[in-house]
């Protein structure tokens, strides 16, 4: 129990060495933290806080549904809930999570911004099939995640589970198996990018086949590095409708047709058609060359099934799992990030940055955000990236790059400073060689992903590389 | 586990009648018997349909809050967890889980409206902290499976639907016992049906042969469910306050 001075500090808080904050949405923080009890000695846990509400209602129902459905699912490309924990004296919600150093949307963000190289096939397609595996898992459990995005797709660094993505923030998540009320009615689901092209026309009642017009942005994505569709977002508007998203849309895919998509002309917003979309015009350039694939390659074969405009049509995550493509060298393996060929150096994904001034009350121990001044070894800006949720907008976190008090409370000094120097402390965010774990993580790399794997469902893999 | 019960945390937590027959040591002290335990809950359970009409919701929300109010007190006793209070505060959860939210305001004006004895009327609040509570005594356990899921498709197969009407009140009927927590959901259904023929004279020997079921435990369900209709039915407002003041005893 808390002593005298901190009365209000549940128990469960002590097996845990707060080391920062590492996201932040609407629900609340998440925070970076490591295991004290004796079991998981170090180990990282992320913990998403819900802020609790004294006079309004209660626990939100996104933090009911998300830990009633991680309650249930177990799958190695879920996330993993660890434990729940209440503070009664503010009424939060805690859930504790494995940490997942990395996302896609960091790692193509890394490519983009920084190693300026394509990612590597294998890693591609292992992430891709990894994401397909989960969701499959969770398609056939009668849940739609609604929600996937780079962000949210979250891949294990270092470790025993190196290279495994794991489907993240099921906030949004629903069974639709028996639904007491229609999908639609909990407002519109899945960040615009990402989302359907029957969700953006009005669709009452859809389907898992949301996910995979989703996990399609995300394949063209990972072979582009750029978002496939980016429509401006019209906000503060009831109305599903958004003109801009379906433009990007038919500007690649083409118009759709009655003839391509039968059920197309029941939706409420091509029904209405006010703003005129039915009768626009679009030049084709073709998918194939926004994404540089031949069109004979599988790997774009499998991409345009995903993006197929009619959902009863479009590829399910069963389906995709065994596409040509994933039978193809390379073969797609457990760990996406080692390298795919001899001699190829692994890219070097920077860890999480980790805001080491908020604790778990979400105050700050320093006042105000301040410009950073240079002699400090802070980069003006970092990005605070989210481990389970949604990634806020604008992404940028101001750091305040004061000297933190040691021992401050619950955090352990030793820790703070050696995170933080891998985590961004670090003029332009190069990422940095780690030093002491060097050697043994380049004997993990160099492990077949698929030898030594209990049968985890992984297609054959024929000739590994070494 | 929304596909299959069998994988289910649901499924997992199926008890024992010994082990839902259990009072709670806090409880015992307080002279609570077997028989006062079953007439708080059945009390409770219509407490909770009663505040669930005002507040309008479907059945299934007022199911699996009844199956929360009694898996609850499997765990934790009436005397440290105020059954007037964990009442409404399972109807509330249970509106979060089922995705047809109600405001804890609306719950606290009915409690106001409905009762006039104190001991019903709570704050906002404390449904609020009773919530938290209510999650961890559930282990944040949270999805039940109903019997009236399988009961349609069931009652198409053999071609009776028209015993919908006596299943479906049979159904309803069930959660005033403690059957949602010790059968699998879709054994409670077929009992249903199998009452819901015999009081219609239905001949469903043959199409209960052919699902290979255990008729021996659908057979004990049905006991059980005849058996509550010929003791239970409703408990006076003497015998539930009996039970009532006993645990407001301050010990």
């Amino acid at each position: 129990m808390g002593d005298g001075t901190r009365s209000n500090r549940p128990a469960w808080l002590q097996q845990y060495d707060l080391v920062g904050k590492i996201g932040e949405g609407t629900y609340g923080l998440v925070f970076l933290a490591k295991s004290k009890l004796a079991s998981n000695k170090g180990k990282c846990i992320a913990i998403k806080k819900f802020k609790g509400s004294k006079d309004g209602d209660g626990v939100s129902p996104t933090a009911i549904r998300e830990i009633m459905l991680l309650r249930e699912i177990s799958h190695e490309n879920v996330v993993k809930l660890v434990n729940v924990h209440i503070n009664h004296s503010d009424m939060s919600l805690y859930l504790a999570f494995d940490y997942a150093e990395h996302d896609i949307y960091e790692i193509i963000k890394h490519h983009r911004e920084k190693v300026s190289q394509p990612i590597k096939e294998y890693t591609v397609k292992s992430l891709l099939w990894q994401l397909l595996n989960g969701l499959n898992y969770l398609h056939s459990n009668w849940i739609i995640h609604r929600d996937l995005k780079p962000s949210n797709i979250l891949v294990m660094g270092e470790g025993d589970e190196q290279g495994v993505v794991k489907i993240a923030d099921f906030g949004l998540a629903r069974i639709y198996q028996a639904p007491l009320k229609p999908l639609s009615d909990n407002g519109v689901v899945v960040t615009i990018w990402y989302r359907a092209p029957e969700l953006l026309l009005g669709a009452k009642h859809y389907t898992s086949a949301v996910d995979m017009w989703a996990v399609g942005c995300i394949f063209a994505e990972l072979l582009t590095l750029k978002p496939l569709f980016q429509g401006v977002e019209v906000k503060a508007t009831p109305n599903p409708f958004q003109l801009d998203q379906l433009e990007k849309i038919f500007k690649v895919l083409g118009h759709p047709t009655q003839e391509k998509w039968p059920t197309l002309v029941n939706l409420p917003c091509w029904q209405n058609d006010q703003q005129h979309i039915q009768s626009r015009k679009y030049d084709n350039p073709g998918l194939h060359s926004v994404v540089h694939l031949p069109q004979k390659t599988p790997a774009y074969d499998l991409l345009s099934k995903m993006l197929e405009y009619d959902p009863r049509k479009r590829v399910t995550a069963a389906q995709a799992l065994e596409h040509e493509y994933f039978r193809i060298e390379p073969p797609p393996g457990r760990n996406a990030l080692v390298p795919s060929q001899p001699g190829e150096k692994a890219v070097n994904y920077p860890a999480r940055p980790v805001d080491t001034t908020t604790d778990f009350e979400g105050s700050t121990s320093v006042q105000a955000s301040q410009p950073v001044s240079s002699g400090n070894a802070v980069s003006g800006s970092l990005a605070a990236p989210s481990v389970v949720a949604a990634r806020p907008v604008p992404r940028q976190m101001p750091m305040v790059g004061m000297p933190r008090m040691p021992g401050a409370p619950g955090i352990a000094a030793f820790n703070l400073s050696s995170q933080a120097s891998m985590a961004g402390l670090n003029p332009n965010n190069i990422p940095m060689p780690r030093a002491a774990s060097q050697a043994h993580q380049q004997q993990l790399r160099r492990k077949d992903p698929g030898m030594g794997m209990p049968n985890t469902g992984y297609p054959q893999q024929k000739s590994r590389r070494f | 586990m929304a596909a299959n019960f069998w994988t289910s945390s649901h499924s997992k937590q199926l008890l024992d009648q010994e082990e839902v027959d259990t009072v709670q040591p806090a409880d015992k002290d307080k002279g609570i018997t077997l028989d006062d335990l079953r007439v708080v809950k059945l009390h409770m359970t219509n407490h909770i349909a009663r505040l669930a009409q005002q507040v309008k919701v479907r059945q299934r929300v007022i199911a699996t809050a009844v199956a929360y109010f009694r898996r609850v007190y499997t765990r934790r006793s009436m005397t440290e967890y105020d059954p007037c209070l964990v009442a409404p505060t399972c109807l509330y959860l249970a509106s979060k889980a089922e995705e047809s939210t109600v405001p804890a305001k609306l719950l606290v004006f009915w409690l106001k409206k409905l009762y006039a004895d104190d001991r019903y009327k709570f704050e906002i609040r404390d449904i609020l902290e009773m919530e938290m509570k209510l999650l961890e005594a559930l282990d944040y356990y949270l999805v039940i499976y109903h019997p009236y899921r399988a009961l349609t498709p069931l009652l198409q197969d053999a071609g009776m639907t028209d015993l919908t009407v006596p299943a479906l009140s049979l159904v309803n009927d069930t959660y005033k016992m403690d059957l949602i927590l010790i059968y699998p959901p879709y054994m409670i259904s077929l009992a249903c049906i199998y009452i819901a023929s015999v009081l219609k004279d239905k001949d469903t020997n043959s199409w209960f042969e052919e699902l290979r079921v255990d008729m021996n435990v659908i057979k004990n369900i049905s006991m059980e469910i005849l058996d509550f209709y010929d003791n239970y039915k409703l408990p006076t407002e003497e015998r539930v306050n009996a039970a009532m003041n006993k645990l407001a005893v301050k010990t």
